[in-house]
């Protein structure tokens, strides 16, 4: 393939459409998905894969932690059936922990795209399951102790072969997922999504070309190259090193994992080396080797081209080295199940790492967990409940400005927080309070962001999974800024006792019982003596900081 | 510049019978624009707006269009004003009430960031500030019952902090209003008979529907815009009273319909996108003309490109949108034409960025500088550079001859900022720019109709506006619409739409539950109590009941999704007896636009809403729309190069000027047709044929 064939005209449009494309398979998914991991949440990615399995296009909006990672699903498939083994009508599935790396509710669906009768690529996403089977039930469960007891695996399964459904198949999901319905609505909406996107870009290659539409994605892989190394360039030469930790494996309360990264900057290509990560745990909070990928790739696409589609040309001046056995690279039969936990401490650690290098590019720690909780039991009809919700925390301190509040972490985009109205609509639970936390955010010459409070009152009998982390290491400033206030949760019972509650796997919530959520805060960047009066006393009128903590 | 009046588009004589006289004034950000029916006659004018009074913009519009106020019967207006005040945050010192616990709903948002890798995004930043925001102790649950009486002491000690505070308007919001408003209606009372100055609004009275932090948004944005734009409406009215203006004043509204200038004055937040859906309305009018069952309408300006799809004549809607965009902007949750909006103009900057990659806007050059061949000195290429270059358009014609087009400027601009960095020749970088132009905005086009399940091979595409007609028949090749109409006065079509538009009020109340376990008598209090409120507004606003349309409609979705989709609903007994006729157009409706239905699921309903709609008394411009069309005096065509698809090889083109084109005349592609303020470009192969009203009906080969 010469690169010559891509007149920068074409390059364009073809820029363009290959975005445009991913974007309209994102918007038949998440319209028609039934869970709110998909419509609120957009714990999703849809993409163009070419027959090397690499990434041709991906969707704006999606989850930031689905970077440019399909292609390693769709090489299993190119593995097993070989390119020649597909046929237009064909319909894969594949959620394998150990090709995946991420926990098993991540199901990839793609289909061949054809033009003519020649294979030209593949559409294909990845969706968020609501359940899929196993001990692990909502956000945050430790239940798990290998990868068996987390749910079903399909590895490169046809689902559809050549227009016709594989009902054995249809039926094992069915029957081995708590909530079927939604489960297989999903799929119906992510089949159908691939199925959009497989036609368009054959309609994309029918009009340019193989050769030329190949051509221009080369090209447009090259642009987002150069852009990336631009960045990197400007960053002084060297090897930088932060750490962090984790509070602890759900499993050994008294033990914090360690979060090591060291950052190599040589000339415009940079490498982050987690060769000092901690060991793979006994427990579900690991990934496989997606995960320690995906925190490096977050790191890096905010530092260098935030504002540019993803590709596969974006991270090609990244390097990473993960050895195997590291709680980012966990070796099978793992259990992988809180395969994301780690992710916002190790990108926030990357960051840390260059601050010093580059303090104008780089805010104070945010909030650094996924904040959520997870509520489910039985209605008094029967029917089983699961509330889910994301809630955001406060962001760091920037060289210019204060941190943003209530908003969710670096590993979750447009991801929403599910309204009030809507909870008590649908489940049996009053929301008391939901307001910003107060003196939450790390002092500074710039202000951390406000963390979130929120109160549920449960009317029901249920079980509740509760996740926190990063309450001994809380989000740091930089510069002379002070530490964000860190999570805490509060249980107080309907009979008036309080308990504090860190990790817990479904506790048992009684009719009555209250349940308060307070989110970390950012941290502060840059000495508080330096912070203007005029700001400190905005603070004070508005309530964000009480006159206590403001002297 | 100084206004350009021009009372004779044509002589285009409508029955002398007429004798109505309305006029559509539509005050932009830059020009204030005037179309009427007045004697028979469509009559335009064109002037500067005035920013430090916009009412003197009406009354300089009216002069140049020699439109006598007492001889009007009506005036119909849109104005940026309420989304100005948003934008400019220039709105009344405002206070939000909430229900205790909730004082932050409406600064926490929905937490989301939608600049997804951008470390320092922001977010949408809260109109009304924490200090002036108030917790009342009260609840009410999802059903509607009240958990905690409403604290009256403390409303009324709130009273005095209000008034300590010099507030002019106080928004409020309470959890699950949508199911019972009695405590945000008490303090409503409380409020207005403390201060009958204050401007309140209450949630319940905008929008009846879940989903706090939006409904909140929406309630606050009325708040804050209100005081101004019931002082800027008044004295509109004050105005048009002493000029001896007779007759009714009506305003413009985002959803595509129009108000009377009282209820504009209480819900101002619903005149937000004022100016834009009026040349949809227009467009959606003409498909119905024509008898078009699918159309998208399509116009382009200086800096921006709008399309919209149109069935059956009726613009789509959206329920709800974010003002001043995306990641950082005020959410609305009202109706609203959806419109597709893509920052590609005729003004939109080409340029190349550091890896070599070449883009268009969506950075505009607007109206000053503006285009580099415009000799004001503009450096950087635009759209209207290329398509100057190209041939396509006449720098003698430009704005009907009032301005010169500097061709070396434009060349100079291309070679120096494109050309030159990407080895380009000029005519190639020209011709590239209006590619990727042509190409970004087809690719938003057929967004537009796939998004709803529509193939662009089963449309028409209706372009207007300045660069519309330039632009439409590339666009319809690229996605493969057979057909482009460019209706008479293209470029002034915007405002002809307002005079078109239907009165239109919606409503919704949230209704949650099963399809066939609803509770009859809950069902018919719902559709009750919004035919009430229906009638209400209608009477109001002097509308009488067999003039009025009720729609209803369902909010409906499989159980377990969120999006839903509003299926039409006759009769309140569909929902809670058999609905079988219901779930056939659900299912096929949902098959249709995501590629899937699934017709053994359980369907619910989440929302029901009423759209109740009362069409003009007269049809005026309807008439003119459809009359025969009757040329001016031939004028030569000319001939010039022209190039279209291949920069080396320029097309000798006939140049043809439209007025002078008789009905039925068919003009073969490769063609220009000229008129004063719009160029139509006619692709080899494609044939143009004067329609007997004098729209251009262009068949576009496949």
């Amino acid at each position: 393939m010469s690169r010559n064939e891509a007149h920068p005209i074409t390059v364009e449009v073809v820029r363009n459409a290959i975005v445009a494309y991913a974007d309209e398979m994102a918007n038949a998914l998440s319209k028609a998905a039934y869970n709110m991991m998909i419509y609120e949440v957009r714990d999703y990615c849809c993409g163009l894969i070419d027959t090397q399995a690499r990434m041709i296009s991906q969707n704006r909006g999606g989850l930031p932690i689905f970077l440019a990672d399909l292609g390693v699903a769709v090489a299993d498939g190119i593995e097993r059936y070989s390119l020649d083994g597909f046929a237009p009508g064909d319909v894969i599935v594949m959620n394998q922990g150990e090709v995946c790396g991420q926990h098993l509710n991540n199901v990839v669906v793609y289909s061949p795209c054809f033009h003519g009768a020649e294979l030209v690529g593949f559409a294909a996403n990845r969706a968020h399951w609501v359940d899929i089977g196993g001990v692990r039930q909502g956000f945050g469960s430790y239940g798990s102790s290998d990868i068996y007891a987390e749910g079903i695996q399909m590895r490169s399964l046809k689902i559809y072969e050549a227009g016709k459904r594989n009902e054995t198949l249809w039926q094992i999901i069915r029957d081995n997922v708590r909530y079927p319905d939604a489960a297989l609505g999903d799929l119906r909406a992510q089949i159908a999504s691939c199925q959009l996107g497989a036609r368009r870009y054959g309609e994309l290659i029918a009009r340019y070309g193989r050769e030329t539409v190949e051509a221009c994605i080369a090209r447009v892989w090259d642009q987002a190259e150069a852009a990336a190394r631009a960045v990197v360039e400007k960053i002084p030469d060297g090897t930088y090193e932060a750490e962090s930790f984790l509070d602890n494996d759900g499993r050994t309360l008294d033990k914090p994992l360690r979060i090591k990264v060291k950052v190599q900057v040589r000339g415009s290509q940079m490498t982050v080396d987690y060769s000092e990560m901690n060991p793979q745990v006994p427990g579900p909070l690991n990934s496989g080797r997606s995960g320690g990928i995906a925190g490096a790739r977050v790191a890096f696409k905010a530092l260098t081209s935030p504002d540019l589609d993803v590709n596969e040309g974006c991270f090609r001046p990244l390097d990473v080295v993960l050895p195997d056995g590291t709680m980012l690279s966990a070796k099978p039969p793992s259990a992988i199940g809180l395969w994301s936990i780690a992710l916002p401490t190790v990108i926030d650690t990357i960051l840390k790492a260059l601050a010093p290098a580059v303090p104008h590019m780089i805010p104070a720690a945010h909030k650094g967990d996924m904040g959520g909780c997870s509520f489910f039991g039985f209605r008094d009809d029967g029917s089983r409940f699961l509330l889910m919700n994301i809630f955001g925390g406060g962001w760091g301190g920037r060289p210019d400005e204060d941190g943003e509040s209530a908003s969710v972490s670096v590993c979750q985009g447009d991801v929403r927080n599910t309204p009030v109205e809507l909870q008590e609509i649908k489940y049996p639970v009053l929301v008391e309070t939901h307001a910003l936390r107060p003196d939450s955010g790390g002092a500074g010459q710039h202000r951390g962001g406000l963390g979130v409070e929120l109160t549920y009152k449960l009317l029901q009998r249920c079980k509740a999974n509760i996740n926190l982390d990063r309450t001994r290491d809380p989000p740091w400033g930089l510069h002379g800024g002070g530490a964000g206030a860190v999570n805490e949760c509060f249980i107080h019972r309907a009979d008036g006792t309080e308990t504090a509650v860190k990790k817990a796997t479904e506790i048992e919530i009684a009719p009555g019982d209250r349940v308060t959520f307070l989110t970390a805060g950012g941290g502060g960047y840059g000495d508080p003596g330096k912070r203007p009066n005029d700001a400190v006393e905005r603070d004070i009128a508005s309530g964000v900081v009480t006159k206590r903590n403001a002297s | 510049m100084r206004g350009v009046g021009n009372d004779n588009v044509g002589p285009h004589i409508l029955p002398r019978s007429v004798l109505m006289n309305i006029v559509g004034v539509d005050i932009g950000g830059t020009f204030t624009d005037l179309v009427g029916c007045v004697d028979g006659r469509i009559v335009t004018s064109k002037c500067s707006t005035v920013p430090a009074d916009p009412t003197r913009g009406v009354a300089e519009s009216l002069a140049l269009a020699r439109c006598e106020m007492p001889a009007l019967s009506e005036l119909l207006h849109g104005s940026t004003i309420a989304i100005n005040t948003v934008l400019e945050r220039k709105g009344a010192r405002t206070a939000l009430i909430t229900t205790r616990g909730f004082r932050d709903t409406y600064a926490i948002g929905r937490g989301n960031r939608i600049e997804a890798f951008n470390l320092f995004f922001h977010r949408p930043q809260p109109l009304i500030p924490r200090e002036l925001t108030f917790e009342i102790a009260e609840r009410i649950n999802a059903k509607g019952e009240v958990l905690t009486p409403l604290d009256e002491a403390g409303v009324h000690t709130l009273v005095a902090t209000l008034a300590a505070q010099k507030i002019e308007a106080v928004a409020v919001c309470f959890l699950h209003s949508y199911a019972n408003a009695a405590h945000e209606r008490r303090v409503g009372e409380i409020l207005r008979a403390a201060n009958p100055k204050l401007f309140v609004t209450l949630s319940h009275e905008i929008v009846r529907e879940y989903r706090e932090y939006e409904r909140t948004s929406t309630t606050a944005l009325n708040a804050f815009v209100g005081p101004r734009v019931q002082a800027y409406l008044g004295r509109l009215e004050t105005h048009l009273r002493a000029g001896k203006f007779p007759g009714k004043i009506s305003i413009m509204r985002s959803n595509g319909g129009v108000m009377s200038i009282a209820l504009a004055q209480d819900q101002p937040v619903s005149m937000m996108e004022s100016g834009p859906v009026a040349g949809i309305i227009g467009a959606g009018r003409l498909a119905k003309l024509l008898g078009i069952e699918r159309a998208i309408g399509f116009d382009m300006g200086g800096t921006t490109a709008k399309a919209s799809l149109i069935t059956n004549g009726v613009p789509a809607i959206e329920e709800g949108y974010v003002i001043g965009g995306e990641a950082s902007g005020q959410p609305m949750q009202l109706p609203v034409v959806d419109i597709v909006e893509i920052g590609a103009g005729g003004g939109s900057i080409a340029w190349v960025d550091a890896t070599g990659g070449l883009h268009v806007g969506p950075k505009s050059a607007g109206a000053d500088p503006g285009p580099a061949c415009y000799g004001k000195g503009s450096e950087d290429p635009v759209v209207t550079d290329a398509n100057l270059v190209l041939g396509r358009v006449n720098g003698e014609r430009f704005l009907n001859g009032a301005m010169r087009l500097d061709r070396a400027a434009a060349e100079r601009a291309l070679q120096e900022k494109l050309a030159g960095p990407l080895r380009l020749s000029v005519k190639e970088a020209a011709l590239g720019i209006v590619q990727i132009a042509d190409s970004a905005m087809s690719l938003a086009v057929r967004a537009v109709s796939v998004k709803k399940g529509v193939d662009p091979r089963q449309t028409a595409m209706i372009a207007f506006g300045g660069a519309g007609p330039l632009h439409a028949v590339a666009i319809a090749r690229e996605i493969f619409v057979p057909k482009v109409i460019v209706p008479k006065v293209p470029g002034t079509f915007s405002a002809l739409g307002m005079l078109m538009a239907s009165w239109r009020q919606d409503f919704v109340r949230t209704l949650y539950g099963l399809l066939g376990a609803l509770d009859a008598k809950v069902v018919e209090a719902v559709f009750a109590e919004l035919a009430e409120a229906g009638k209400a507004q209608a009477a109001r606003d002097g509308i009488r009941p067999e003039q009025a349309d009720f729609a209803f409609l369902a909010d409906l979705r499989y159980v377990g999704q969120e999006h839903t989709i509003a299926i039409p609903v006759r009769d309140a007994k569909l929902l809670s007896g058999d609905f079988s006729s219901l779930r056939a157009l659900f299912d096929a409706e949902h098959d249709q636009r995501y590629g899937q239905a699934a017709p053994d699921e359980r369907l619910e309903i989440v929302n029901v809403r009423l759209v109740v709609t009362a069409a003009r008394p007269d049809t005026l411009a309807e008439q003119w729309l459809s009359e025969a069309w009757q040329p001016e005096a031939p004028v030569a065509d000319q001939w010039r190069d022209v190039i279209f698809t291949d920069a080396a090889k320029p097309v000798r083109t006939r140049i043809a000027w439209r007025p002078s084109l008789a009905a039925g005349a068919r003009i073969e592609g490769p063609a220009v047709i000229e008129e004063p303020n719009a160029t139509t470009l006619i692709h080899p192969g494609d044939v143009a044929t004067v329609s007997a009203a004098g729209h251009l009906i262009i068949d576009v080969k496949s």
